[in-house]
């Protein structure tokens, strides 16, 4: 996957290239508008990381630009404005999502990813598998070592988008808003101690332990013996 | 409209000489007219006389032969009275007498003009030194000659004199009214400068208010009663402004102290992880660590641009139906984890629908429940009950446990205030919550305040 980067400031541009890197990308970082949109329009991308502010050529001219030359991607917009007319702008224009600095890169990460598996989107299983754990979505059935576990909904909600981003570390804020639709810095205890006794059901007497936390990302869900 | 209105002063004095000389003016016109009005009587009384005089001679002819002789007994009546013409003339328009000099005009001498009681007239004669005013009168006198008509008797008074009199009256008069107009105005420019020096004093006073001399009062009683009010307001302003400067200068210390102790904490941190080599996991637990501080430090940014831009007013709410108890309840949902863990109660009574932003309501009642829950002591309970009125929803929302004490209800809601210091710095937010949590309501053009409460705390808020 081929991801184009267009970030004029220098530090933010090469952290954002390392972890998306690290991350399994093929990244290209372009540092103003102009040379951003003759990436664009040459390179073949899946996907389009654009700040809004950029020198010689804005964000958003830049996007304009791409669609112009018939370059589909999707583009996520980095913003350190949290105004809501540049959000209606962005949609308006074609941005598929956007992201108000500073962020969590966990976040920034789970939603390229979201990104680029929309579209191409195989269709759901009904069941998914990781070690013994096994989440029957039919039934709304988790079992563990044949083990039936009892889950409340938002338990079994929240077990189910680990188990689909099985392997990213979701952050807490990603947590919030897609199980509680809390999209503002809210309360940060309530999603350890969801994810606690989530735990407690799923993973306590169990081995291996899928749920696990990365101290100042979020939590991640895999089988680390695989 | 923005021009600049006339100085008080100015307009005053204006008014003063105005009134004074229309005062004047008017009481010099009506002494004029009186003395005029009594020389016209004295005029009158003189020639009233004079008819009468020739009045009782023509009774005493009672032959057309003894008027010749009228005449002459006209002339020994006359005599000393040098501004005096008289005319006398027969219904056959014949001259009896005539004084030497003599001219009425014809109004006088037409017998069908003559008027009863008689009507002065005024007219200008050519004399020896010009032309000179004549006041007269005429009338029909009977004679004794039996079956013979009246004849015409007009009189004349020469009235050079009083003429000239009121001439030099009028003149020192005029004189006058400008004089004691003009001192008027000056008296008058004098009284407002002297009432005005108080709002002067008032100037003085507030030209030394600085921002460091806030605390400054104007003196109430020292002013007139009329300034006593504005003074008094002008102080409550002074009272509102050191307050929110106080409030203000409160906040950026407390702002840069929240800001000092998390970059204090990472440079230690830091620092100290670089002073040696360590393993790979002692650098993620600093860097770990670090993102802690960050994000704490991102959030309360954040807090921060939004409550500058409700300060701002650009904070502008969409409208749309947002059902309270159905938030309420997704919002229990959400930290139901939480409160399992203290074993807390939580419940609602009630419902409402109110017009507003459905993300923002739902931060604002976040940060009260996420409050509630962090002040109520294990195994107490959260009640929130919604009541719909004709005037709007309240929603308050109670908890058990120990009540605010009196000192702190008025900073409640002050940016970075904290009921207990040693809370500082705890694992919740910067004490922003409640600060934001009234930005949104006073958006939504609600109000929210504490309510009384015999045990715990209780927040109420009313919304449109």
């Amino acid at each position: 996957m081929k991801i184009l980067v267009v970030e004029d400031e220098p530090k933010t541009g090469d952290y954002l290239r390392q972890g998306l890197v690290e991350a399994g990308f093929v990244v290209d970082l372009a540092r103003d508008g102009v040379d951003g949109l003759h990436l664009g329009e040459t390179g073949d991308y899946d996907l389009a990381i654009l700040d809004v502010m950029l020198p010689q050529l804005d964000g958003w001219q830049l996007l304009a630009g791409l669609r112009r030359a018939g370059r589909e991607m999707p583009v996520l917009f980095l913003t350190a404005r949290d105004q809501v007319e540049d959000r209606v702008k962005g949609l308006e224009l074609g941005a598929d999502d956007y992201l108000v600095k500073p962020f969590a890169f966990a976040e920034l990460l789970a939603r390229v990813r979201t990104l680029l598996r929309r579209g191409g989107r195989k269709a759901e299983a009904d069941q998914m598998l990781v070690a013994d754990l096994e989440l029957d979505l039919m039934r709304r059935r988790v079992t563990r070592g044949g083990q039936r576990i009892d889950l409340t909904a938002k338990e079994f909600a929240l077990l189910e988008l680990l188990l689909r981003h099985r392997g990213e570390v979701l952050p807490r804020s990603l947590i919030a808003s897609q199980i509680w639709d809390m999209n503002f810095d809210s309360d940060t205890n309530v999603i350890e101690v969801a994810v606690r006794r989530l735990r407690a059901k799923m993973d306590d007497g169990f081995e291996p332990k899928l749920i696990h936390t990365v101290r100042g990302m979020g939590y991640v869900l895999e089988d680390n013996t695989e | 409209m923005s021009r600049r209105s006339e100085s008080i002063t100015l307009r005053l004095t204006l008014l003063f000489a105005a009134v004074s000389t229309a005062v004047l003016l008017t009481l010099g016109l009506l002494i004029g007219n009186t003395v005029e009005q009594h020389f016209v009587e004295q005029d009158m009384d003189q020639m009233s006389g004079k008819l009468r005089l020739a009045g009782h001679l023509l009774e005493r002819i009672q032959t057309p032969v003894a008027l010749d002789a009228l005449p002459l007994q006209l002339d020994d009546a006359l005599v000393g009275h040098h501004d005096l013409a008289i005319v006398v003339r027969s219904a056959a328009e014949r001259t009896l007498f005539a004084t030497p000099g003599a001219s009425f005009p014809p109004a006088l001498l037409a017998r069908n003009a003559v008027r009863n009681p008689p009507r002065p007239q005024v007219w200008q004669q050519d004399g020896p030194s010009g032309a000179q005013p004549r006041r007269g009168i005429s009338a029909l006198l009977p004679t004794g000659i039996r079956g013979e008509p009246p004849v015409l008797v007009a009189v004349a008074v020469d009235i050079t004199h009083h003429d000239h009199f009121m001439a030099s009256f009028r003149r020192t008069l005029w004189l006058f009214v400008a004089v004691a107009a003009a001192l008027a105005g000056l008296l008058g420019w004098a009284a407002v400068r002297r009432g005005l020096a108080p709002l002067q004093a008032i100037r003085q006073g507030a030209a030394g208010i600085t921002a460091s001399r806030l605390d400054y009062r104007l003196a109430v009683d020292a002013v007139p009663v009329e300034l006593a009010e504005l003074a008094e307001t002008l102080n409550e302003m002074l009272a509102r402004l050191e307050d929110s400067f106080t409030r203000l200068k409160d906040f950026s210390s407390d702002l840069a102290h929240e800001l000092r102790t998390p970059i204090s904490n990472l440079m230690t941190e830091t620092q100290v992880a670089l002073t040696r080599a360590r393993s790979p996991d002692e650098y993620r637990e600093v860097l770990a660590s670090n993102v802690e501080e960050y994000e704490r430090l991102a959030r309360m940014i954040g807090d921060m641009l939004f409550l500058a831009q409700a300060d701002n007013g650009l904070i502008v709410p969409n409208r749309e139906p947002v059902d309270l108890a159905a938030e309420v309840r997704e919002l229990f949902d959400f930290f139901d984890a939480l409160a399992e863990e203290k074993a807390l109660q939580l419940s609602l009574t009630g419902e409402g629908q109110v017009s507003g932003d459905k993300l923002m309501l739902r931060r604002a009642l976040a940060n009260l429940l996420s409050n509630a829950i962090r002040h109520t002591p294990e195994g107490g309970n959260i009640r929130i009950s919604i009541e719909t009125s004709a005037g709007g929803i309240k929603l308050s929302i109670e908890n058990s446990g120990e009540p605010i004490p009196e000192e702190h209800l008025a900073r409640i809601f002050d940016r970075f205030y904290r009921a207990d210091p040693s809370r500082h710095r705890s694992s919740d937010g910067a004490g922003l919550g409640l600060a934001i949590t009234r930005s949104i309501v006073q958006a939504h053009g609600g109000e929210i305040f504490l309510c009384p409460t015999t045990n715990g705390v209780c927040f109420e808020m009313h919304l449109a």
